[in-house]
């Protein structure tokens, strides 16, 4: 006589195919949109303008916050030590002052002081190309 | 005679372990969500941006200057004999200059507030002038 029923074990099984295809689109949509932190650019408040063109390839990214310091690659730094980072730079490429291209980063809640010591340095040298970086409006 | 073992194979299933790359996959998502910074969109104001270290000269006032001085209340943008407070009329201001191939000239004062000197400079660029020259006045004009 069979008393029990013999039932053969189930195992739950959870079709975990559209999780995954979420998961690695989340995955590609992170990636795509990440941009990697550049060490040259501060946070700051910049003028919010249409602007002109994209950004290009600089040689130089100069930050001035709304205090009036000058920041170049995280460091804090006077006109003068400024100038000295500009003169290797220059130097780095032939001492050919048309080769370099700076960009200013200059937080708008900030007076021009700064800005003009950094544009007047920069004309004694004869660099002549000159970017100020603006923040598109949403 | 048996010649294959079709029958045996029909019934076996291939699974791939999926724990360990999922478990990967999440860590990776983690770290997106956790390092992901949204930063906002930078374009280049003029490219074409001469420095011009010594003050300008009488024949520099041609074809457009614009000045970002004090006025009677704040800073202004002067051109000529008139003071704006607004980029929007300076642009309507700019576009009638005839001669933008020539370019223009923003003169910019020490104590100036530096969204006004970027508003102007981008007034020039909106308003067609080629290039656009960044001049320091110092102190005061």
């Amino acid at each position: 006589m069979r008393l029990s029923k013999h039932r053969r074990a189930t195992i739950a099984e959870m079709d975990m195919t559209p999780m995954i295809d979420i998961v690695l689109l989340l995955i590609i949509f992170f990636m795509t949109v990440t941009q990697v932190s550049e060490l040259n650019r501060e946070r700051l408040e910049l003028p919010r303008l249409a602007g002109w063109e994209d950004q290009k390839q600089t040689t130089m990214t100069i930050n001035v916050d709304a205090a009036g310091q000058v920041l170049v690659s995280g460091n804090a730094m006077s006109v003068a030590q400024l100038l000295t980072l500009v003169s290797v730079e220059l130097a780095k490429l032939g001492d050919d002052p048309q080769r370099m291209t700076v960009v200013l980063r200059a937080d708008q809640r900030g007076d021009c002081r700064t800005v003009n010591q950094i544009v007047n340095a920069l004309g004694r040298m004869q660099i002549s190309r000159l970017r100020i970086a603006v923040q598109v409006p949403a | 005679m048996k010649l294959s073992n079709r029958r045996i194979q029909r019934h076996r299933r291939l699974q791939l372990p999926m724990t360990s790359m999922i478990d990967v996959v999440f860590l990776l998502l983690i770290f997106f969500l956790t390092t992901a910074s949204f930063v906002p969109t930078e374009r280049d104001l003029e490219s074409s941006m001469r420095v011009q270290a010594s003050r300008a000269t009488a024949s520099d006032f041609q074809p457009a200057v614009v000045d970002v001085v004090p006025g009677r209340s704040g800073f202004v943008y002067r051109l000529g004999q008139r003071e704006l407070d607004d980029p929007d009329q300076l642009v309507d201001l700019l576009a009638r200059f005839e001669n933008k191939a020539q370019g223009a000239f923003v003169r910019v004062s020490d104590r100036a507030p530096f969204l006004m000197a970027a508003a102007a400079v981008q007034a020039c660029k909106t308003a067609g002038f080629a290039s656009v020259s960044y001049i320091p006045l110092g102190e005061e004009p």
